[in-house]
């Protein structure tokens, strides 16, 4: 009798957090259901550990720049620029490096910094001048353009010959060498994801500790050992497939810092909820003493600075700077950020869903090129992807009004 | 009523638009502890006075005093340095965040400051809110409760809890029964006769002549830009509709002869 009332509750509280949360939930269902059908269709090669970890070597420029859309799209705006800016700046890199000789701790710096001017401009145009973003972003877009083919116009491909720039996408965390046990692991790795793992559980529990400290409603302490056994086990669980190749890549480890940076800036800054204020009611905003020419300017320096660090990361990946670096970028990125469940409306999106956004994107193209399917489908069935979570958000929030 | 110096006086104050005349040089008092009701037709001139004194228009003409003190209020933050908060008839809530959130907005607690960046002490406001809400007697389930889900009474409701929230002097309400269901006005009259036995003195506009019988002190009638009626709300709820309505459509006018020197 006590067990099947525990039971009840226990499914009607999963219930109403379920449906609380469908939004974010069902990113991560949608992301499940994608790898298992690509490891069943590829008979396991789509989730073996080189797989993987060249998966998340190829999604972190657009993961980068899907972080800085979310902003763009949370205050009800978009940035087309950013696919050729990213470009530009890769190949502005490449020649700080080449030409001028700079070091790479100033190049890449000086880069960041270039990207934070380009935002400066394009926010100027939004915010100063009052021209749609669109339509000013779309003038980004061809100047970039042809801002990238004079850079690379004399010299064609830039070739890179920096060891230390090229390993941001191609290299991995060094291993302690000299221990025995577990051949063939990445030991770094699986420490790191150990102390993620406890780290999660201890401010997990603090922080519920916390909000019944001041009587506030908490998961009931069945739901809440179940969220912590989940997701400490999925933590495991990408850890070990890393773990299994060549450990974690210096790619995965500036995705971290930029999920960190930004989801910590989004949820517990004053400027965050400024951001998601703006986009929720921009007179009320107003009203309330925010300057929302002020955070345009700040979402569009970041998002400046992301494309910067984009063409960092794929100018590394190449090890050269190209003359088509960064096509259609801003579109991947736009597209990982709805799949990750911002919000055409403004307001309403997160750092994390974008990244996992770009990942499912980015999941989709590397499971169907395993499967060997053509280019044309694999198109269609993005499309159907994105189509069907930006309904699927639409829907879900029809239903809540 | 007790002769004391009243907590906003203003005087002939006038506001052009272009060619239009949106107040003709108006005078308004509010006394300590009191609630007026502001009525008059559309383009009355109700909502720009009120906007003068909130800070959102610089009046052309005209002089302001806050508790006896001649004051300048140019734009908002003026205003609300000077303890008066205005209530906007859109609500001026952002959709998309919780109760707390909405309470604090732009006037959030730090905890630790790194630099340019101020983290929030998000349990601490969430605390206040609550107190906030129990204070006024507000009944919504949870502070963490995003304000879209909220009905538009419980949005309502935390509009004017959060103009109040601040220790301010003089809330005034643009509209603040609007579009809402009987229950909901009921609990927003409430709200206002609350905040009144807390000591707040307060400005309702509103075009529901029941809602200022039954909430008001006084009562003030703008036409085309000029005062015409000045009174305390008194009487039976037919008699005091028949009288405003008399001066709201131009019948009547007690100021005629000033507002035509």
């Amino acid at each position: 009798m006590r067990t099947r009332r525990l039971k009840m509750s226990l499914v009607k509280d999963a219930k109403g957090l379920f449906q609380q949360n469908i939004r974010e939930f069902g990113m991560y269902i949608a992301l499940a259901v994608i790898m298992v059908i690509f490891t069943i269709t590829t008979k396991g090669v789509f989730i073996s550990s080189r797989n993987i970890s060249n998966l998340l070597n190829q999604g972190g420029y657009i993961a980068v720049l899907a972080v800085g859309m979310t902003l763009v799209i949370i205050i009800r705006h978009i940035d087309l620029s950013v696919g050729y800016l990213s470009g530009f700046l890769g190949a502005v890199a490449a020649i700080a490096m080449v030409s001028w000789r700079l070091p790479v701790y100033i190049a890449i710096p000086f880069v960041l910094m270039c990207g934070i001017l380009a935002g400066l401009f394009s926010g100027f145009l939004v915010a100063q001048m009052k021209i749609p973003a669109f339509v000013a972003t779309l003038a980004g877009w061809l100047g970039y353009r042809g801002a990238l083919q004079l850079a690379t116009m004399r010299t064609g491909t830039i070739i890179i010959p920096n060891a230390a720039f090229n390993a941001i996408s191609n290299g991995y965390v060094p291993d302690i060498p000299g221990i025995r046990i577990l051949p063939g692991v990445h030991k770094v790795t699986l420490i790191l994801g150990v102390l993620v793992i406890l780290l999660f559980i201890i401010n997990s529990t603090i922080n519920r500790r916390r909000t019944q400290a001041y009587s506030f409603k908490v998961l009931s302490i069945e739901l809440f050992i179940l969220k912590l056994v989940f997701i400490s086990a999925l933590i495991g669980g990408i850890t070990w497939v890393l773990a299994g190749y060549r450990g974690l890549s210096w790619t995965a480890v500036v995705i971290l810092i930029v999920l960190l940076f930004y989801n910590f800036i989004m949820s517990q800054t004053f400027l965050g909820r400024h951001i998601y204020a703006v986009g929720g009611n921009p007179e009320a905003a107003e009203l309330s003493g925010i300057s929302v020419k002020k955070i345009t300017y700040v979402v569009f320096c970041s998002m400046g600075m992301l494309a910067g660090l984009s063409g960092i990361m794929f100018a590394s990946r190449l090890q050269s700077a190209t003359t088509t670096a960064g096509q259609l970028f801003e579109l991947d990125a736009i597209a990982a950020a709805f799949v990750g469940g911002a919000s055409a409306t403004g307001g309403i999106g997160k750092v994390a869903g974008s990244i996992i956004g770009a990942f499912v994107m980015m999941s989709m193209t590397n499971g169907m090129n395993l499967m060997g399917i053509d280019i044309s489908y694999q198109y269609i069935v993005r499309a159907t992807v994105l189509a069907a979570a930006v309904i699927f958000d639409v829907a879900t929030r029809r239903r809540e009004k | 009523m007790v002769k004391a110096t009243p907590i906003v006086e203003m005087r002939n104050i006038k506001k052009n638009f272009g060619g239009v005349q949106a107040l003709r040089g108006v005078d308004l008092t509010l006394q300590r502890n009191e609630v007026l009701g502001l009525v008059g037709d559309n383009a009355a001139g109700k909502s720009t006075l009120m906007k003068v004194l909130s800070g959102a228009y610089i009046p052309d003409e005209g002089e302001i005093f806050i508790e006896g003190k001649k004051v300048h209020i140019s734009n908002p933050w003026d205003a609300r340095r000077l303890g008066i908060e205005m209530v906007y008839q859109d609500l001026a809530l952002a959709d998309n965040l919780d109760v707390a959130a909405n309470v604090f907005l732009g006037r959030e607690t730090a905890s630790t400051k790194l630099g340019p960046i101020s983290v929030m002490d998000k349990h601490y406001m969430e605390q206040e809110t609550q107190r906030l809400l129990d204070r006024l007697k507000i009944d919504i389930s949870s502070v963490r409760s995003i304000v879209e889900r909220l009905s538009g009474g419980q949005r309502q409701a935390i509009a004017i809890g959060r103009a109040t929230a601040f220790d301010n002097k003089v809330t005034i309400m643009d509209e603040p029964t609007a579009a809402l269901s009987v229950a909901a006005i009921d609990k927003v009259l409430d709200l206002v006769r609350e905040l009144k036995a807390q000591g707040n003195s307060i400005i309702i506009i509103s075009h529901r002549l029941e809602d200022i019988y039954q909430v008001s002190d006084r009562m003030i009638v703008l036409r085309q830009g000029r005062k015409v009626c000045e009174y305390p709300v008194v009487g039976k709820l037919d008699e005091f509709r028949e009288r405003v309505v008399a001066y709201i459509i131009g019948a009547r006018d007690d100021f005629a002869k000033r507002g035509a020197s």
